[in-house]
């Protein structure tokens, strides 16, 4: 009995131990104490910056649209699925970028830092509206914008109004159409502008060195907001009368004036951190695919009989870096498919039995200026990590593209004004611009010399100008074109959109009996210095047409009950298509 | 169900026989009723002499029923002249006793192997008798597992256990092996059972330091650290009813492991035994190679990885490889080198693996205190160079019984492990360096007695780049684990009165990991720069739990017996993970040697959960059973408003051959159960919030992001609900015995992270959602064909078939991605397919299913959409051990087989597109694809001629062609192709486990105080045939690149399997 009065105790003294513990203290405890639930927009934008340019970029790596659209702009060749138009959804070069553009964070599982742009924007736009801090609101819109018309150009429609609102409940968003989208992003670069420019806002936080861009720099935030502005409506010109609002533009006089005005997404070495241009990657990579397309090489060389023929471009050796000198044979022991001199690489759409051989030791690559590698002196030896700083900009939009905009314009009729002066100046910018990103932000350990100047830049130009002045009306067009696309290496997403648009540059078809004759290209006949004279031609194909666009990602497709069904590549197109 | 030896079988067949006895007494009972006396007794164990308390005192036929008391006493009135009366007591042998002759009688009970084994540790270390379960719980004698050439014991019990789905992982040492009860339940968490040693949750978490898919490591799981010689018993709950009580993670199913050492019997005397194995292991699945042509495309010499060049009858020399040539000029005085095969060159890459165990046990005491010690040493050197697990394990345990009538136990165990080995993983993933890359498949012509290393260490490959030389890999890219384990916990039990008993356990489990991957300098990985991570994890997890069992008298018939308790555990989880980049110097692999650091993970968690329970169990004379249980859980990782949930269970068997007085001469024993329950879960801990995370800086600048994975603050428990029946049979006096269940679990509004598209701004948001199904049959077969003096034969055969569909997903969701794994192809859930399910790139067909080749190639044209290509779980599995004992010999053998179940293969994909397999020898011919002219252009749509009639494909392509197909839209059956067609049905037979086994015979060592030796001889996985592979690969589809992760029937150059011969010795003293 004395036994069973103490159970009736213990009993309830269980209960109560029990219904203690689930007092607050021993089960609130779910609160993350490593990380933290706010943080400053300053700390978010930097992220953003740098993402943007990682998505863009000439990644092999991880993915940048860069990867597929320098192939498809014909600058770049490869075996990877980019060849011959071949790009699926499925493509981890087009799922990668596509995440990181939307995304907050992108899928970890690779070895690279990946993060987002959008979701993070949309973070800062909010957060630094309530909190009255609208420099980063206006920078965060511009941003966006910019990352929008990105978005819409290469894959047309895409989500847009519901996009980044998962937070809001939508999980599933549908997909804009494209020009609606566009219709949309004026007013909302106006609305980064008008943000900029207040006066009555608190800006307790103003964005300094955090600002990758332009360190704050509301003046030069404005200008490329402007320029993006030209930008876009030089891009639906051929839909859409933009003569009075593209004046207006170029009236105000606030548009990227000067060479260190560019709109870019700057990259560093590989110091503290590794702060490389993701398209430096090629000099490590343990198995390279970004080869230099010979159609660019010889556009390059002066051997293209259509353009700059017998002109070459004294910007080679700083476009592409050659791991053998004119006469070394293959490093990897292997046949070479094209080869021409010190320049090593595959054409496009070739099915050429020397396509698939390793020239892992002996390919070009791209050099100093578009990726921060090496700049080509000649000394031909195996590229590798420490060939090159890596540190590169990523350029958005350059003073020298925004002078092609305007000789574009003034060409085509819908503003008036000098186009060869315009042209000129256009060109002479792009060869300051290769010295000015040299100088100020990839800082090479090699001795580089300047291009502004030199002898041969002027002889270049001269003769430019001189095929320029002979030209016919469509001629000129795809010459202002031409010098555009060859200066933006690196950066393929406008080239992307101008072949589209102008039909120019004009760019390399297998399928074209004239370019390929019986399916067949010949490279440099005495270019093989292994075997003289005895080059052999490669057969080459076309699989599918020239895309119009890109394939949406496919993960998003299978992710998203609200989007469309994949797009046929060769037939869709953009609402700025004519 | 029956884990029998020879022992065993003996001791059921009298329990059987006792059975009927005692039910024909029962009947007889009604004829006789005369006088009647009142009679008043003892109970003592004969063995210790101590009296037993909770002894059942029953006169059959009479309703008359008693219990001893806490001294053993028992009295009984009104006995009839000419009863007998009948004690039975758990691990006692059941006595029956004639009236004595005055009234008071002194009963000895006798100790009784086969009624011990029949009681079952179920949930909580509650005991129960095998009739009493109303659910299926298969007992695993621990001596299957041991001295069998495998040190896994996961892997030990492969084809042993009906409704239990064992996959192994890589082929290396201490790799993680997966064990999966009744499928899976979970999207995205772990679906691996609950594994509880000595009443303490025993952590079996693999910690991923790399991604495997890229470059990750064959890491071990934490129940490696376990020592299969301190296992003492194993039952695995395999059903929600079974587990019920445990809970939150029961859902998955439960092991539960009692220690040797930490349940030292109270008995007098002393044993020891002695251990000693040693095996030696090599591949057990070599391809067999072409040695006809070498490297090179189109019968053309180049200086490739695919061996589709020239005859080696047809060229005479190729040009020397040059990066030999330039590391060793000396050895290639010419310009060329011969061409010719090295047939043995793969094997080259690999030595002979050695698997050493030893491990001595002592188990000791008197009746009131006892104490048991096992100490065991593992040292197993894989095939495979610098690979390696070596493990270390201490267990002690001791109980006493004090004075006062407590009871109390303690236990300890120390573990260490270390385990060594190389990085895999799909090589064609920038920055990975699998040393697999390409071992498997080297061109027929490289001569692999060449150094895999230049004078400077850095690494040679005969096409310069593209992997690192295997060798070079094993010796210079290293992952090195050590892992400690230290397991405390104490019991206390204490009678109140003879029908109170109160128990308390604590225990700590705590689990810690340091790892270190080392990339050298001159890899292909880390931008051949170098790289060291480090990784530290450590587990702590801490479980109490008190429990009053209550078994008062009600009346002779009914016996009910009811428990409530209380569970509180806490899981704390810290990791930190650090990253150096570019050693200063090569040799070194320390962070300070490295000129670039980060900081990856710095993470940690606690959660805690609150549980109350009740358990009722009420038994009707001892053949109907009825059990209850409830449990209310409070958890720290839910929403306060949802953190309290509550969960009933109930089940019941029915031992029918007593029940209804069943005899008959080919039916012994029968019995019917069947159980019901429902078990809730939590969350894990921290997602109910978004937090950012910090980014390491950029350009010097501080920077942060939002995370992947959106939170949400309304998460509910998710619940699963099982119905299970089965049954027990047993005829012809035990020639056959079968155990049948089938079962239907349902897991409903689980908490996983779905999937969402990147544009909604995060790339998977936590929530509830969604359905998952598992429903199955497992079938446990014994039959003795042979019985006999000398001669004893038993074929004991399980079958396990289970149907794992997901019910539903989220409204609106056609289909979520299970994991992200390369492109092409991923594992997928939808709605009414099978979980996981592979899905990836395929060939575009017409409406009529005709392939579409596209024209200008020859090649199959992909299509737009991806495309369901594979199913990975298995149809159904069988295992079948026939054991037969002849005089003092006994042969074990076990062949199993997997049906069904598709894999993803890497290896056979490579084998095949480079052309090294006799599969691709004959191929001095051309192919035409079957199919009809499509569009590239549009895949899916044919090319019609002028009548507007399909054309068949007459576009031929070389053999070399055929398995290698240049990227790009169109692709072929092997590299860069469509995924489809890498995926193979897994169908395999296997001879998995040979055992020939010796006793010595006593008067060898009759003067001696051993008391018995057993020599044994081994081999384990001697033989297999996975028939739907190509055939000249010999791939073995038991291998997986995901070690214990959800992620299925994906091979990406994964270590094959292996094959062992051993030589065991057992002593006992």
């Amino acid at each position: 009995m004395i036994m069973l009065r103490k159970i009736k105790n213990l009993i309830p003294l269980v209960a109560l131990v029990s219904a203690s513990s689930c007092e607050k203290n021993f089960l609130d405890i779910n609160t993350d104490p490593n990380n933290p639930t706010a943080v400053e927009v300053s700390k978010i934008l930097p992220t953003t910056q740098r993402t943007l340019g990682d998505a863009l970029s000439l990644d092999e790596n991880n993915g940048g649209l860069s990867n597929v659209l320098a192939v498809y702009a014909h600058q770049m060749s490869t075996r990877e699925e980019a060849d011959k138009y071949g790009m699926t959804g499925a493509d981890p070069v087009i799922a990668t970028p596509w995440a990181k553009l939307y995304s907050a964070t992108a899928n970890p599982g690779t070895s690279f830092p990946v993060y987002g742009v959008l979701q993070n924007l949309e973070d800062i736009i909010k957060n630094a509206t309530e909190e009255g801090n609208l420099r980063y609101a206006g920078i965060a819109k511009i941003l966006k914008a910019y990352s929008y018309s990105v978005l819409t150009d290469v894959f047309g429609d895409v989500p847009f109004s519901e996009a980044n609102k998962l937070k809001e409940g939508v999980l599933y968003p549908k997909f804009d159409d494209d020009g609606a989208i566009y219709d949309a992003l004026f007013p909302l670069i106006d609305e980064g502008i008008a943000d900029l420019n207040n006066t009555t806002a608190a800006n307790t936080l103003r964005p300094g060195t955090d600002d990758l861009i332009y360190a704050g720099n509301v003046a030069r935030w404005v200008k490329a907001a402007n320029t993006l502005k030209l930008k876009l409506y030089t891009q639906i010109r051929k839909v859409k009368n933009v003569s009075a609002e593209i004046n207006a533009l170029i009236t105000s006089g606030n548009l990227i004036s000067a060479t260190n005005e560019m709109f870019v997404i700057p990259y560093g070495p590989n110091g503290a951190t590794d702060d490389r241009n993701p398209g430096f990657f090629t000099y490590y990579a343990t198995q390279r695919s970004n080869h230099v397309s010979p159609w660019f090489y010889e556009i390059l060389k002066g051997y293209n009989p259509n353009i700059l023929t017998g002109n070459p471009d004294p910007r080679l050796p700083y476009y592409i870096y050659n791991q053998l000198n004119a006469t070394q044979a293959s490093r990897d022991g292997n046949q070479t498919e094209y080869r021409d001199g010190p320049f090593v690489s595959i054409y496009f759409g070739s099915v050429g039995p020397d396509r698939d051989r390793t020239q892992q030791n002996s390919i070009s690559l791209f050099g100093i200026y578009p990726v921060g590698g090496k700049y080509d002196d000649g000394s031909a030896t195996i590229a590798d990590a420490n060939s090159g700083t890596g540190a590169s900009p990523y350029r958005l939009i350059t003073y020298a593209d925004r002078l092609y905009l305007e000789a574009e314009l003034i060409q085509a009729g819908v503003i008036t004004g000098d186009v060869t002066a315009k042209l000129n100046a256009a060109i002479q910018e792009s060869f300051k611009q290769v010295d000015y990103v040299i100088t100020q932000w990839v800082k090479p350990a090699q001795s580089v010399p300047a291009l502004t100047g030199a002898a041969a830049v002027t002889a270049y130009i001269n003769k430019v100008m001189t095929e320029f002045a002979a030209a016919s009306a469509q001629k000129k067009m795809e010459i202002i074109m031409t010098q555009k696309w060859l200066s933006s290496v690196g950066s393929s997403v406008d080239q992307y959109n101008d072949i589209r648009r102008t039909g120019y540059p004009v760019i390399f078809n297998p399928g074209d009996p004239a370019m390929a004759p019986g399916g067949f290209v010949q490279p440099p006949i005495n270019g093989d210095p292994v075997n003289p004279g005895a080059q052999k031609r490669v057969p080459v194909q076309l699989s599918r047409t020239f895309a119009l666009a890109l394939p949406w990602d496919q993960t998003e497709l299978e992710s998203n009950p609200n989007a469309p069904a994949q797009k046929n590549p060769s037939s869709y197109k953009v609402f700025w298509m004519p | 169900m029956f884990f029998s030896n020879a022992n065993n079988h003996k001791n059921k067949n009298m329990f059987m026989k006792k059975l009927f006895l005692l039910t024909a007494i029962i009947i007889a009972g009604f004829s006789f009723a005369i006088a009647q006396k009142s009679i008043t007794g003892k109970v003592t164990s004969k063995k210790t002499g101590a009296p037993l308390p909770g002894v059942s005192v029953i006169v059959p036929g009479t309703g008359k029923a008693t219990q001893t008391d806490a001294n053993g006493n028992f009295s009984l009135s009104n006995v009839p002249a000419n009863s007998k009366i009948t004690f039975s007591f758990i691990g006692y042998k059941a006595f029956e006793s004639n009236l004595p002759a005055g009234n008071s009688l002194q009963i000895e009970m006798d100790e009784d192997a086969r009624e011990l084994s029949e009681v079952v540790v179920t949930a909580l270390g509650i005991r129960r008798t095998d009739k009493a379960l109303g659910y299926s719980v298969a007992k695993v004698d621990p001596d299957a597992l041991l001295q069998k050439s495998e040190p896994d014991v996961l892997k030990g019990l492969q084809g042993k256990v009906a409704g239990v789905d064992i996959r192994s992982g890589q082929g290396t040492p201490g790799a993680a092996t997966r064990i999966q009860i009744r499928g899976n339940n979970s999207f995205f968490g772990n679906s691996q059972p609950l594994i509880v040693v000595d009443g303490v949750p025993f952590s079996n978490d693999q910690v991923t330091t790399s991604n495997q898919a890229s470059g990750g490591g064959a890491y071990s799981s934490g129940i490696a650290n376990l020592d299969p010689n301190d296992i003492a018993s194993m039952n695995v709950l395999k059903g929600s009813s079974a587990a019920a009580l445990y809970g939150s993670r029961a859902s998955n199913g439960v092991i539960v492991i009692t220690t040797k050492s930490g349940s030292a019997k109270r008995t007098k005397g002393a044993e020891i035994s002695l251990k000693s194995s040693v095996s030696t292991e090599e591949i057990a699945n070599f391809p067999e190679y072409q040695n006809e042509y070498g490297a090179g495309s189109q019968f053309a010499y180049s200086n490739a990885n695919g061996s589709w060049g020239p005859a080696f009858r047809n060229r005479d020399s190729i040009p020397a490889w040059p990066s030999y040539k330039a590391a060793y000029p000396e050895l290639f005085p010419s310009a060329n080198i011969a061409y010719r095969p090295d047939p043995g060159n793969v094997e080259s890459v690999f030595r002979r693996g050695w698997v050493y165990e030893n491990s001595v046990s002592l188990n000791g005491g008197n009746e009131k205190s006892s104490v048991g010690l096992t100490a065991s040493h593992l040292n197993h050197k894989g095939y495979v160079y610098n690979s390696s697990y070596n493990r270390a394990n201490v267990g002690l345990g001791a109980s006493a019984k004090l004075d006062i009538g407590l009871n109390v136990s303690g236990n300890f165990s120390y573990a260490r492990s270390h385990q060594e080995g190389g990085f895999f993983g799909e090589n064609q993933i920038g920055g990975a360096a699998s040393s697999f890359a390409r071992t498997l498949f080297l061109a027929r012509n490289w001569d692999y007695s060449l150094p895999f290393e230049d004078k400077n260490g850095l690494p040679l490959q005969h096409n310069v780049t593209g992997y690192d030389h295997p060798r070079w890999s094993a010796k210079y890219n290293t992952n090195n684990t050590n892992e400690e384990r230290i397991v405390a916990g104490v019991h206390a039990d204490f009678n109140i009165n003879k029908w109170i008993r109160l128990d308390y356990t604590f225990g700590s489990n705590v689990a810690s990991l340091d790892r270190r991957e080392v990339t050298e300098i001159g890899s292909r990985a880390a931008a051949g720069l170098g790289r060291l991570i480090l990784d530290n994890y450590r587990k702590q997890e801490l479980e109490s739990n008190f429990l009053i069992t209550v078994s008062p008298r009600i009346n002779d018939d009914f016996i009910v017996k009811a428990i409530v308790g209380n569970n509180v555990n806490q899981r704390t989880i810290t990791n930190t993970t650090q990253t150096g980049s570019q050693f200063i110097t090569k040799g070194i692999h320390t962070l300070g040697n490295t000129s670039q650091q980060q900081f990856t993970t710095d993470f940690y968690s606690r959660q805690r959960i609150i549980g109350l329970f009740g358990d009722v169990t009420v038994s009707y004379r001892n053949f109907a059973f009825i059990n209850g249980t409830v449990r209310n859980d409070w958890s720290s990782t839910l929403p306060v408003e949802n953190r309290s949930y509550l969960y009933p269970s109930v089940s019941g068997s029915l031992v029918f051959t007593d029940a209804f007085g069943i005899k008959s001469n080919w039916l012994d024993y029968g019995k019917v159960r069947a159980g019901w329950a429902k078990v809730g879960r939590d969350a894990s801990p921290y997602s109910l919030e978004d937090v950012y995370t910090i980014n390491p800086n950029f350009l010097g600048i501080p920077s942060a992001t939002l995370p992947n994975t959106a939170n949400s603050p309304d998460l509910k428990p998710e619940f699963t609900q099982e119905l299970e029946i089965g049954a027990q049979l047993s005829f012809f006096k035990r020639r056959a015995e079968i155990d049948v269940t089938w079962y239907d679990r349902k897991s409903t509004n689980l908490i996983a992270i779905i999937t969402t598209p990147a544009s909604s701004g995060y790339g998977a948001k936590v929530t509830n959602f969604g359905g998952i199904s598992n429903e199955g049959v497992e079938i446990d077969l014994t039959v003795r064909p042979v019985r006999t003096k000398d001669i004893n034969w038993e074929v004991h055969g399980i079958f396990t078939k289970n149907k794992n569909i997901v019910t539903s997903l989220t409204g609106g969701v056609e289909r979520i991605q299970a994991a992200g794994v390369i492109a092409g192809i991923n594992p997928y859930f939808e709605p009414g397919m099978p979980y996981g399910y592979l899905r990836g790139t395929v060939s575009a067909r017409d409406d009529e299913g005709n392939l579409l080749i596209d024209p200008v190639t020859g090649w199959m044209i992909q299509a737009d959409d991806e495309q369901f290509i594979g199913n990975p779980n298995p149809d159904w599995k069988l295992g079948v051990t026939n054991t037969l004992t002849y005089k003092n010999f006994s042969l074990g053998v076990l062949w199993d087989m997997t049906k069904g179940g598709d894999m993803y293969s890497v290896t056979v994909n490579s084998l095949m597109g480079r052309g090294v397999t006799k599969d691709t020898r004959d191929r001095e011919t051309s192919w035409i694809i079957p199919g009809v002219y499509g569009d590239p252009n549009d895949p899916g749509q044919p090319l019609l001629d002028g009548g507007g009639k399909k054309i068949p494909n007459h576009t031929a392509i070389t053999t070399n062609d055929l398995y290698f197909s240049a990227g790009g839209p169109s692709g072929s059956f092997a590299i860069n192709s469509s995924t489809e067609w890498q995926i193979f049905d897994a169908t395999v037979y296997r001879l998995r486990e040979v055992t020939l086994g010796y006793d010595l015979p006593k008067t060898i060592f009759n003067k001696t105080p051993i008391k018995g030796i057993r020599v044994s001889l081994s081999g384990r996985n001697l033989w297999h045939e996975a028939p739907n592979f190509p055939r000249y690969t010999n791939f073995d589809p038991e291998v997986n690149s995901f070690g214990a992760t959800n992620v299925q029937g994906i091979e990406l150059s994964a270590a094959p399997t292996t094959r062992r011969f051993g030589f065991n010795v057992n002593v006992t003293f």
